[in-house]
C-alpha cells in the first residue's frame, strides 16, 4: 500500500498515473492488434498451403462437401446407416439406380423383366469394376448370398427375403447356395421370387443389393470396405483416399460405364461433423459447397441473403410405445391418454421451427405414391385432436386397469443431439402438465439408443424411419410381429394379416386399402404418437448446380452436380 | 553521596493494582484483526457483498420471484429481457378450406388479420406460372432467389392459398409468392406483401398459463398481458430468471458442499502426515500423489456408472463424490507443509515441555497456526468446483433435464448465440461473477489472515 501523498503531489501523481495507464493500455490495444492480424495471416497461409481445399475448386474441377458423421464402414452388404448410403451411392451402383429427377433408372442392368414368379436382369457388357474386370451376374448373387448370410451378421438382410429361399438361408436352415439367384451367364441374372412381389426392381436400387466381386472379397480377409484401398468401386466415383475420422476423397472413376453424366473430377469430404453451428460457418467461409439449416441458424441465413431451399427427406420421426408384457405403456388407455395429450402442431410450429417440418399424422408420410394420386390424399389419416379432458379420463382408466396407486416415471429414450434434446425435454413437460406423468430422459448416442432399443429397455422412444425403397410397405412392415425394427414388440395378428396381403398381392387396388387397414390399425391401436415427417432447409454455392436431393436413395447426390 | 535510609515499608510487597499494565488501544483477537485488515481490502469487501448476495439470490429469490423454472410458456420463446407482452384473446386455432372472404385478390393478400396464431394468404394468378413457391422473409428480399425461407410448395394452379404457422413472431414479414415453371425453377414473377403480426393467445392458454383462473373469464378481442420474464425466457420458453435461481442452488451446492468435503478430509489427512513424520508420512503423502495421478474426467465417468445413477436422474452425488476422492491432496499437501514447519516452532518445544499430548498440539496450536491456510484454499476451491460442474452440466454428464444448473443453461444457450444471446449471456455472466467473487475474496482472505502472505498492493 502507498502512504498518503500531499495534496498537491496526489493530482499530479494521478495526472501522470493516468497518462501511464493511458500509454500502457493502448500499447496493449495495438500490440493485440498486430497479434491478431499476425495470427490471421499465418492462418491463412498454412490454409493455403496445405490445409482443406475450398468449396469449389474450379482449376481441378473438383468441390469440398462434408457428412455429419464418418461411415463405419462402407461394406454394402452390411451397412445401415445413412452416412454410409451416401457414400455408397456415388461409389457404387446397383443393377438399377435412381436419376437427377428420383425416377429408377438402368444401372447395371440394360434390361430387365419382372413377373410374378421371378425376374430376369440383362447387365450391361461395359458395366466395370474400377480395377478394369466387367461385373457379371456372380457379383450380385454373391454379394445377396453375403447379405443372407447367418456368419455376416447383416441387419439388413430382411430387405433381401423376397428371393427364394432368403429368409431360411438368414436363419441358417438353408445353405447359402440354395438362393433363388443365379447366374445364367456373364450378363444374365436370374431370380427367383419367395411370393409375388410388386416392387422389386424398386429394391435392386438399395444398397443391400449393390454387387461384390468374390475373389476381391477374399483378398480383403474380412476387412473389406474398411479403407479407401479395400474396396472395389463400380459406381460414377471411386475413393481415393479415407483418412479416418478426418476426411474422404472421391475421384472419378474411369471404368464407369456413363462417362457423358459425371460432369466433375473429384470430390472432397473435407469434414465430418454433426454440429450445425460448424457447419454453417463452413459454408459461410466457403469451405463447403451445401450446408443443411438448423432452426437457430434460419435468421443468419436470412441475414445473409442466400436462396434457401426445401426438401422433403420422406422420413417420420415419431414416439414409439413399448408394448412388451411387462410395461405399463403395453395399455391401451395410457396410450390413448399420451396422444390426446399433446399436439404435434404445436411441437412443429413452436418447438422444432424447421420449415418443412409437418405435423405428423401417420406412419405414412405424404410423398408415398398410392394408386393414382399419393396414398395420403386417397386415404386421408385419422388424427386425435388434443383433448385434455379425455386424456385425463383415459389415464384414470389406466390407472384402474393397471391397479396402480400413482403411476411410476416412465423412461423416455432418445439420441442425444439439439433436435432430440428439445423435443424430450417439451414432451416430459406437456405430459406433466396435462397428465401428471413424470417422464425420466435418457438421452443416449446413436448406437447406445438402438441397442438399448433392441433390448427393449425404454417406455417410450424418440424414433425416426426413413423409407428404404419407394414403396408404402417400407413403413407399414415397421410393425409387422416378425419385423426386428418393431423395437417396441407391437404384436397384432390382424396388422400382420395386413402386411402379408400387401407383401404378396400385385395389384395397387388390394396393396392400398391393405396399407388404409395398417394406418387404421396403427391410428386405433395408438401403436405410436406421430411427431412430424422431417423437412430440411438447406443452402448451396452459388456456382456449383445439379445437386440432387432426394427423397429415396443417396440424399445428398453431387453425382450430377457441375461447377458453373 | 546521599545516604539511602531504606525503611521496612520498602520491603512492603506492592499492592495489587488494575492499571500495573495497561494496554491503550483495545485487544484484538486474531479474527478481529483479520477482519480489520479484510474490511480495508475495498475489493475483497465487495466479493463479500456478491457471495453474501448470491446466498440470497439462491436460498431468498425463488420465494420472492415464484415462477416455477420447468414451466413452458411456448407464446414467449426465445424472449429478450423486456420484451412487449401485450396480447389480444383469440379463438383456438381451426383449420382452414383455403375460402377467401375478400372481393378480389390483386397479388398477394392476407385472407384473415395475421395472428401468431395463423397467418392465411391467398393470391392471385401468376402469368406462365406452373405451380408456385411461398417465402417469408424477416427482411425485406432483394431481387434474385434469395426470397427467404421456403414454407410452400405446389404443382397445382388452383392451389393459391397458404396458411402460415411456423414459429410467428410479433414482428413484420415479408411474404412473396413466385411463380415455377414446369421444372420447377423459378421464372422470376413475383408477388410480395409486407405484413405486421399481431400477439394473440386463446383463452385456454391464458388459464393454462395462469393467467386467468377460469378460460370463461375471457372473450375473444379481449386484451391481456402475458407473463413476465424480467431476463427473458429460453428456446422453451421458460423463466430464465427462475431457472438461474434454480441452477443457482445446484451450482453453488457443489461448489460449497464438495470443497467442504475434500478440504476437511485434506486438513486430516496433511495433519497426521505432518505430525507423525518418517515412514508414516512418507506413505501417506505417497498415496496423495497416486490420487494426483488419476484422471478426472475418467474417473468421473466411472463413478457415475458404478454407481447406479440411473439414466434420467441427476448425477449430484457422484459429481461431488469424485470431486472429494480425488481433490483433497493439493489440501492434505500445503497443510503437511505448514505442520511441518510449525512442529519446529519454539512455542510447539515449550507445550510438549510443559507437558502437552499429541492431540492437544495439534488441535491447540498446529490447526489454528494453519487456519488461514485453510481459508483460503477454502475460498479458492469453491470456483473450481463450480467451474467443474459447470464443464461437467456442460458436456451433459451433470444434472439431467427439467433441472437446471449454470452448466447446462450455458450449453443450451451455445447453439442459439448468434440470435439470440441473452440465454447464453446470463448463465456465463452468473458462472464469471461468482466465479470472480469468491476468486477476489480467497485474494482478500489470504491478505487478511496471513500477514506473511500479503500481497503487495
Amino acid at each position: 500500500m502507498t502512504g498518503a501523498p500531499d495534496r498537491g503531489g496526489e493530482a499530479a501523481f494521478n495526472r501522470s498515473a493516468a497518462r501511464q495507464l493511458g500509454l500502457f493500455g493502448l500499447a496493449i490495444l495495438v500490440g493485440l492488434a498486430a497479434l491478431m492480424w499476425g495470427l490471421n495471416l499465418l492462418a491463412s497461409l498454412t490454409a493455403t498451403a496445405g490445409g482443406a481445399p475450398p468449396a469449389v475448386d474450379a482449376a481441378n474441377n473438383a468441390i469440398t462437401v462434408m457428412l455429419t458423421e464418418e461411415p463405419p464402414q462402407l461394406d454394402s452388404t452390411r451397412s445401415t446407416d445413412q452416412v454410409s448410403g451416401i457414400v455408397l451411392g456415388h461409389v457404387m451402383e446397383g443393377l438399377l439406380r435412381y436419376d437427377d429427377r428420383g425416377e429408377l433408372a438402368p444401372g447395371m442392368a440394360e434390361q430387365w423383366r419382372i413377373d410374378e414368379g421371378g425376374a430376369t436382369f440383362q447387365l450391361r457388357a461395359d458395366a466395370r469394376w474400377s480395377d478394369g474386370q466387367p461385373v457379371t451376374a456372380h457379383d450380385f448373387v454373391f454379394a445377396w448370398r453375403l447379405g443372407l448370410d447367418p456368419e455376416n451378421a447383416s441387419e439388413y438382410a430382411f430387405i433381401l427375403y423376397p428371393i427364394k429361399n432368403a429368409e431360411a438361408i438368414n436363419r441358417g436352415e438353408l445353405a447359402v447356395t440354395e438362393l433363388g439367384a443365379r447366374a445364367i451367364d456373364e450378363r444374365t441374372l436370374a431370380v427367383e421370387f419367395e411370393r409375388p412381389i410388386a416392387f422389386f426392381d424398386k429394391l435392386t436400387a438399395f444398397s443391400t443389393y449393390l454387387p461384390v466381386r468374390e475373389d476381391f472379397y477374399r483378398a480383403t480377409e474380412g476387412r473389406y470396405g474398411a479403407d479407401a484401398d479395400q474396396l472395389l468401386y463400380n459406381g460414377p466415383f471411386a475413393l481415393s483416399s479415407w483418412v479416418h475420422g478426418q476426411s474422404l476423397r472421391l475421384d472419378r472413376n474411369p471404368h464407369y460405364w456413363d462417362q457423358a453424366r459425371i460432369r466433375l473430377d473429384r470430390i472432397n469430404v473435407g469434414y465430418i461433423t454433426s454440429d450445425p453451428n460448424t457447419r454453417l460457418n463452413l459454408f459461410k467461409d466457403e469451405k463447403i459447397v451445401m450446408a443443411n439449416l438448423a432452426a437457430e441458424n434460419l435468421t443468419n441465413a436470412l441475414e445473409q441473403r442466400w436462396h434457401i431451399q426445401r426438401h422433403m427427406d420422406g422420413s417420420i420421426f415419431y414416439l414409439d410405445f413399448n408394448h412388451r408384457e411387462e410395461r405399463l405403456t403395453r395399455n391401451l388407455n395410457l396410450r390413448k391418454a399420451m396422444i390426446l395429450a399433446q399436439d404435434p402442431g404445436e411441437l412443429v410450429y413452436k418447438v422444432t421451427k424447421t420449415p418443412g417440418y409437418l405435423p405428423g399424422e401417420s406412419l405414412f408420410p405424404r410423398f408415398l405414391e398410392g394408386e393414382r394420386g399419393k396414398f395420403r390424399d386417397e386415404h386421408p389419416a385419422p388424427t386425435y385432436q388434443l383433448d385434455v379432458q379425455a386424456a385425463r379420463a383415459h389415464l384414470e382408466a389406466a390407472r384402474r386397469e393397471l391397479g396402480l396407486e400413482a403411476f411410476p416415471p416412465l423412461v423416455l429414450l432418445a439420441g442425444d443431439n439439439p433436435v432430440s434434446n428439445i423435443q424430450t425435454e417439451y414432451f416430459q413437460a406437456v405430459f406433466k402438465k396435462n397428465l401428471g406423468l413424470d417422464i425420466k430422459i435418457d438421452r443416449q448416442i446413436f448406437k447406445q439408443r438402438l441397442a438399448k432399443m433392441t433390448a427393449g429397455d425404454f417406455d417410450l422412444v424418440l424414433a425416426g424411419w426413413g423409407p428404404d425403397y419407394n414403396d408404402p410397405l417400407t413403413f407399414g412392415d415397421l410393425y409387422a410381429s416378425w419385423n426386428l425394427n418393431n423395437r417396441g414388440r407391437y404384436a397384432s395378428p390382424e396388422y400382420d394379416r395386413q402386411v402379408r396381403i400387401a407383401q404378396g398381392a400385385m395389384d395397387a387396388p388390394t396393396r392400398m386399402a391393405a396399407f388404409a387397414e395398417m394406418q387404421r390399425i396403427i391410428h386405433e391401436d395408438v401403436v405410436i404418437i406421430p411427431n412430424y415427417e422431417r423437412g430440411v432447409a438447406y443452402v448451396t454455392h452459388p456456382r456449383v448446380k445439379g445437386i440432387v436431393r432426394r427423397v429415396v436413395g443417396a440424399d445428398t447426390d453431387y453425382t450430377y452436380a457441375w461447377i458453373e | 553521596m546521599a545516604e539511602t535510609a531504606f525503611t521496612a515499608d520498602d520491603f512492603q510487597p506492592a499492592a495489587a493494582t488494575e492499571s500495573a499494565q495497561t494496554v491503550s488501544r483495545p485487544s484484538l483477537s486474531y479474527w478481529q484483526d483479520a477482519w480489520i485488515r479484510l474490511k480495508a481490502n475495498r475489493r475483497a469487501l465487495f466479493s463479500l457483498y456478491l457471495v453474501i448476495g448470491l446466498s440470497l439470490f439462491t436460498l431468498i429469490g425463488p420465494l420472492i420471484w415464484t415462477v416455477d423454472p420447468s414451466l413452458q410458456d411456448l407464446e414467449q420463446i426465445s424472449q429478450p429481457p423486456g420484451a412487449n407482452r401485450d396480447a389480444v384473446v383469440v379463438m383456438p386455432h381451426r383449420p382452414w378450406d383455403g375460402t377467401v372472404r375478400l372481393p378480389e385478390i390483386r397479388g398477394l393478400e392476407l385472407a384473415e388479420p395475421a395472428t401468431t396464431q395463423s397467418v392465411r394468404l391467398a393470391w392471385a394468378p401468376l402469368p406462365n406460372a406452373a405451380g408456385y413457391r411461398l417465402y417469408r422473409n424477416l427482411f425485406p428480399a432483394g431481387e434474385g432467389q434469395a426470397l427467404g425461407l421456403p414454407l410452400f410448395e405446389t404443382a397445382s394452379l388452383n392451389e393459391r392459398h397458404f396458411e402460415d404457422r411456423l414459429d410467428l413472431k410479433p414482428r413484420t414479414y415479408h411474404y412473396s409468392v413466385a411463380a415455377l415453371d414446369t421444372q420447377g425453377r423459378m421464372t422470376g414473377a413475383v408477388h410480395r406483401l409486407e405484413l405486421a403480426v399481431a400477439r394473440v393467445v386463446t383463452a385456454q392458454e391464458a388459464q393454462a398459463m395462469g393467467l386467468v383462473a377460469e378460460a370463461g373469464q375471457l372473450k375473444p378481442g379481449d386484451r391481456i398481458k402475458l407473463r413476465a420474464h424480467p431476463l427473458g425466457t429460453d428456446y422453451l420458453g421458460r423463466d430464465l430468471l427462475a431457472r438461474l435461481m434454480a441452477g443457482a442452488r445446484v451450482s453453488l451446492f457443489i461448489g460449497i458442499a464438495a470443497p467442504l468435503l475434500f478440504i476437511a478430509f485434506g486438513v486430516i489427512y496433511g495433519a497426521a502426515a505432518g505430525f507423525l513424520g518418517g515412514w508414516a508420512d512418507q506413505a501417506l503423502m505417497r498415496f496423495s500423489d497416486f490420487v494426483v495421478a488419476l484422471p478426472f474426467l475418467l474417473f468421473m465417468i466411472l463413478l457415475r456408472v458404478a454407481s447406479g445413477v440411473q439414466p434420467g436422474e441427476s448425477g449430484i452425488t457422484p459429481m461431488v463424490l469424485a470431486m472429494v476422492l480425488l481433490s483433497w491432496p493439493a489440501a492434505a499437501r500445503l497443510v503437511r507443509g505448514q505442520i511441518l514447519q510449525i512442529r519446529e516452532e519454539g512455542y510447539i518445544s515449550a507445550s510438549r515441555l510443559l507437558g502437552g499430548g499429541a492431540p492437544y498440539l495439534v488441535l491447540r496450536h498446529m490447526i489454528p497456526n494453519t487456519l488461514g491456510v485453510i481459508l483460503v484454499t477454502m475460498t479458492f476451491a469453491v470456483p473450481t468446483a463450480i467451474f467443474t460442474e459447470a464443464f461437467l452440466s456442460f458436456i451433459g454428464m451433470g444434472v439431467a433435464p427439467p433441472t437446471p444448473s449454470w452448466g447446462s443453461m450455458c450449453n443450451e444457450g451455445i447453439k442459439t448465440m448468434l440470435t439470440t444471446p441473452h440465454e447464453l449471456i446470463f448463465p456465463a455472466l452468473f458462472i464469471s461473477v461468482t466465479v470472480l467473487a469468491f476468486n477476489l475474496l480467497g485474494d482478500g482472505l489470504r491478505d487478511a489472515l496471513d500477514a506473511r502472505m500479503r500481497s503487495a498492493e
